[in-house]
């Protein structure tokens, strides 16, 4: 259950069974078509399904005959080649906020993110797709690379478990490492609260322009999201930010919290539009919302798995 | 009720205020500490905070309970630092004497909050309020000084002098009695000048300290008022206590026996209405406490008058309405006690009821000493005499030597001379007796009486014009001695009257004139026998005013008196050996049972002294606005009719309250 404040231990408090087979199902989709490493090593066990058609076109002395239809050339008596979509293994690269400013809300985002970034990882790795996951923040970059397989899932878990989040996020550097790396074209998820003082685009724009399909998935609390909630600020208080431990003494009214929930939609939409320009997809995910409903209804809906 | 803030303790204000306001600031400050809370970041927070500070310049006062709280908690801290005082007084320091009056017009009754208090009760709230603002409080009073308490009515008594021990001054005020007394303000000034003046020896028409301010607890009416003045640099400060003025009183009772009916006794009272409109009162008669007649129709008594200055000639006088009641004639043989009610309720009561003791007939003990012949003797017979008994000289002499309490009223020397006369009442015919500075020098011979003073109780219906007397002692007494007639060249008659020995002295023997063939002797014999038999009675049978001592001749060797009164009092005065009993003063109206043991009597006799308060002055019970003293007119201050208590300790316990609520308000809205 996401809403749990339970400290995530062990593989199980990431990702449970029945969520497991419910994602056995699910795969992540690229919209993009991107050149595996691993040029047709991987055929799909289920044959129907794996080969894709794209398009014909007439032979050419020097194709391989082995794609020519033959069935066309008995109707027609020409040769025609069928062209299928390339089968390469697809590159799943997760980053995952790890500053301090995750670590706070109930439930927690950052759990929330891990959870979430477990199962997505769970669907990339049994559909074997190249699984890479980095955490950043300001004191450096945690990455695991090149996961395959679903046996792979408990070393995914273990380096989850083992995060934790502390200082500022290092967005920028993060990305820009991330964009330098080997990691391979492919689908990119990011997983942050966006809520940058030095702003977003550039670190987002160093991963937008580098042919990854990105997903930027907001992950707000909901005191983030409504702080007038239980466990939100009211009254007389001082504010303390969790990554730059700046102090700012609110005194709550309605017209402030009016206020904050017009900066918030405003800082959000401005992401969403930000991102919409550059085909990059946005979603505001509250970590509230279970991490079951997010992949199998969310996310299918948004399109990042099917 | 107005309060005026004043600053009666500036220096204890200031120490409350520096041990109440840190605790306040400490408290801002605290508050100022807010509860801190972690969020991802403030970053949005910041943004919001200054939208709202650039689209509002200054702040909208927001409606907060606790602004509200703390805004009260100072007001209310101000008020208790502020000690709110009545108003009027004067200010603190120096010395003070509280006069409080204890009159009759004193004991009226007001109406305060459903219930009645008398105006002594409320003036000594006063003064004992005053006490507690001068110099009690406690902690936080400043030391003001030294206060002297007076309380006066016909006399005035120190009841504490001056101090600052608020316990003495207090228990010295609540131990003022109401008395019945006329009011004299001139003894209390006398007393407290005497405590207030200290003449420098040097420089007598100086003081060495400034006279004491004077507070007067009172209702303004005093009896005295034109005789006194203020001295140079002395004030007065008049505290009126009261308001009721509804008054009706009875100011004479009397009862007679009619000459034709001995055995019935006739009352008659007059009564006096003090209102300025008519009234209409019912009076009640009882004998020994058995109400036994009534008017039958309500007695009229007329409005007061106030005469105007211009028709007066002088001040404005007032003229209470006045009425006179007669009862019917009640059969009453032996000696009684009458009270007279009024069956109205007014402000004062104890001019509502008067009593008259209407004694009985006294039945005198004579010893005639030496009576050569039977004039004398058929002269005594002929009164209403108990008993008349026969001595020689020898006798009375041994009777005197053995110092005996000679058992007789009076004692009548039928010229004898004897060696000594104890304390007792003689008639003295004859020889010169051993009384003090008679000076006998010689005898006259052929006298004729030449002046007499007619006014002497002596000589009612007995004229000396036809008296003549062949020999006489001739004496020249001195001024102990009131000469009632004289002859040519010395008294023939005269009365001695010295402590407790009382003696008529007639200077020739009966048998050396032609008086005994008058009836002026007759008379004047039975004049003598009753002036003598009687002296120092003749108030009793009136009645003591209060203020006054009851005096009273006992049958001699009386013993064990017992004397009880109004408001249970009871006393055992003393009686001397020959019978007197003086005891007093009496403080209130009311019947005084005098229960004493005659000499070889079994049973204790009785004698009945009535107080009344009869005085027009203290039954004009209407406060007085402004009293007159020489050329100073000083304006009265109301006291209130309530007790008041100091205020300012309620306000700061309220203060401490909504401290305590305003710090839990504020611990709810941060906690979270």
């Amino acid at each position: 259950m996401s809403g749990s404040t339970k400290p995530l231990h062990r593989l199980d408090d990431l990702i449970d069974g029945r969520l497991m087979s419910k994602l056995d199902q699910l795969d992540v989709v690229s919209r993009k078509i991107f050149s595996g490493k691993l040029h047709g090593e991987r055929r799909s066990r289920r044959r129907g399904q794996s080969v894709e058609f794209a398009d014909f076109r007439p032979y050419a002395p020097g194709d391989d005959l082995r794609f020519v239809d033959w069935n066309i050339y008995g109707r027609l008596d020409r040769l025609f080649l069928k062209m299928f979509l390339e089968e390469e293994d697809l590159s799943l690269v997760i980053a995952i906020d790890a500053s301090a400013s995750m670590r706070t809300g109930n439930p927690d985002s950052f759990d929330y993110c891990r959870r979430l970034a477990m199962a997505l990882g769970y669907v990339g790795l049994c559909n074997q797709h190249r699984v890479s996951m980095l955490a950043f923040n300001t004191e450096g970059i945690a990455r695991v690379s090149n996961l395959r397989g679903r046996r792979k899932s408990s070393e995914l878990a273990t380096w989850l478990l083992q995060l934790e989040p502390q200082g500022a996020s290092g967005f920028e550097a993060a990305m820009k490492a991330a964009a330098l790396s080997r990691l391979g074209r492919g689908v990119m998820i990011v997983l942050s609260d966006f809520m940058l003082r030095e702003g977003y685009e550039k670190g987002l724009g160093m991963v937008a322009g580098r042919g990854f399909d990105l997903f930027a998935l907001q992950v707000l609390s909901p005191q983030q999201v409504d702080p007038s909630r239980e466990g939100g600020v009211s009254g007389d208080m001082k504010l303390v930010d969790s990554e730059s431990l700046g102090e700012t003494e609110v005194t709550v009214t309605p017209a402030l919290l009016k206020s904050y929930k017009e900066r918030l939609d405003g800082w959000c939409g401005g992401l969403r539009q930000w991102c919409a320009r550059r085909d990059v997809t946005h979603m505001v995910v509250e970590s509230s919302v279970p991490v079951e409903t997010m992949m199998l209804e969310y996310l299918r809906r948004r399109g990042l798995v099917r | 009720m107005i309060l005026a803030l004043t600053w009666l303790t500036p220096f204890a204000g200031a120490i409350l205020a520096s041990v109440v306001i840190p605790p306040l600031l400490a408290l801002w400050f605290l508050k100022l500490r807010r509860k801190p809370r972690v969020v991802a970041s403030t970053l949005l927070w910041t943004r919001s905070l200054a939208d709202l500070r650039a689209n509002a310049p200054f702040q909208r006062l927001r409606p907060s309970v606790l602004l509200f709280l703390q805004l009260l908690l100072l007001g209310l801290i101000a008020v208790a630092i502020a000690q709110p005082e009545s108003t009027g007084l004067v200010e603190t320091g120096g010395r003070y004497v509280l006069l409080i009056d204890r009159s009759a017009s004193m004991n009226a009754m007001e109406d305060v909050d459903g219930g009645t208090r008398s105006r002594l009760e409320i003036a000594k709230d006063a003064a004992l309020e005053r006490v507690d603002a001068l110099l009690g409080g406690g902690f936080f009073s400043a030391h003001a000084g030294d206060v002297m308490v007076v309380a006066f009515g016909a006399r005035a008594e120190v009841r504490a002098p001056f101090t600052d021990n608020v316990a003495d001054l207090q228990s010295a005020i609540n131990a003022i009695a109401p008395t019945d007394e006329v009011t004299s303000l001139g003894d209390a000034l006398a007393i407290a000048r005497a405590f207030t003046t200290n003449v420098d020896p040097d420089r007598p028409d100086r003081t060495v300290a400034a006279p004491a301010i004077l507070e007067l607890y009172s209702d303004g009416r005093l009896s005295d008022l034109a005789e006194l003045t203020l001295r140079p640099m002395e004030s007065l400060v008049y505290r009126k206590v009261g308001t009721a003025k509804d008054n009706v009183a009875i100011v004479a009772l009397a009862a007679e026996r009619p000459a034709d009916r001995p055995d019935d006794v006739q009352v008659f009272a007059a009564l006096i209405n003090m209102n300025t409109e008519a009234v209409a009162v019912s009076v009640q008669l009882a004998i020994d406490g058995r109400a036994r007649a009534i008017t039958p129709e309500p007695i009229q008594i007329p409005a007061a008058a106030i005469i105007s200055a211009s028709s007066s000639g002088g001040a404005a006088s007032f003229r209470p309405g006045s009425a006179q009641v007669i009862f019917r004639p009640i059969a009453q043989p032996r000696d009684v006690v009458i009270e007279a009610s009024i069956l109205r309720k007014d402000a004062l009561a104890s001019d509502d009821v008067a009593f008259v003791v209407v004694p009985p007939a006294k039945r005198l003990r004579i010893l005639l000493v030496q009576s050569q012949g039977f004039v004398l003797a058929s002269a005594l017979d002929s009164l209403p005499i108990e008993r008349v008994d026969h001595a020689t000289g020898v006798e009375f002499d041994a009777l005197v030597a053995a110092q005996t309490p000679l058992q007789y009223d009076l004692v009548v020397l039928d010229n004898f001379a004897p060696k000594s006369l104890p304390s007792g009442r003689y008639l003295i015919f004859g020889a010169a007796p051993p009384l003090p500075e008679l000076n006998v020098y010689a005898t006259q011979k052929d006298v004729w009486c030449r002046v007499t003073r007619d006014e002497s109780a002596l000589l009612r219906s007995a004229s000396f014009d036809e008296l003549f007397v062949s020999t006489a002692v001739a004496t020249r007494p001195s001024k102990l001695w009131t000469i009632v007639a004289e002859g040519p060249d010395a008294p023939l008659l005269m009365t001695y009257d010295a402590g407790d020995t009382h003696a008529v002295y007639v200077t020739f023997d009966l048998l050396d004139s032609n008086w005994p063939f008058q009836r002026s002797f007759l008379n004047f014999v039975a004049n003598a026998v009753d002036v003598l038999g009687h002296a120092g009675e003749a108030i009793t049978a009136q009645g003591v005013r209060p203020g006054d001592a009851i005096a009273l001749r006992l049958p001699a060797g009386s013993a064990d008196a017992r004397l009880t009164g109004p408001d249970g009092l009871s006393v055992a005065p003393k009686v001397d050996a020959g019978g007197n009993l003086v005891w007093g003063p009496v403080l209130r109206t009311g019947l005084y049972d005098i229960a004493f043991l005659e000499k070889d009597k079994a049973e204790r006799g009785v004698r009945r002294v009535a107080s009344n308060l009869y005085s027009a002055e203290e039954s004009r019970v209407e406060p007085v606005a402004e009293i007159v003293l020489g050329v100073d007119a000083i304006a009265a201050m109301d006291v209130s009719n309530e007790r008041r208590s100091s205020v300012w300790p309620w306000v700061l316990g309220l203060a401490l309250v909504i401290l305590v609520l305003e710090w839990w308000v504020y611990q709810r809205q941060v906690r979270v």
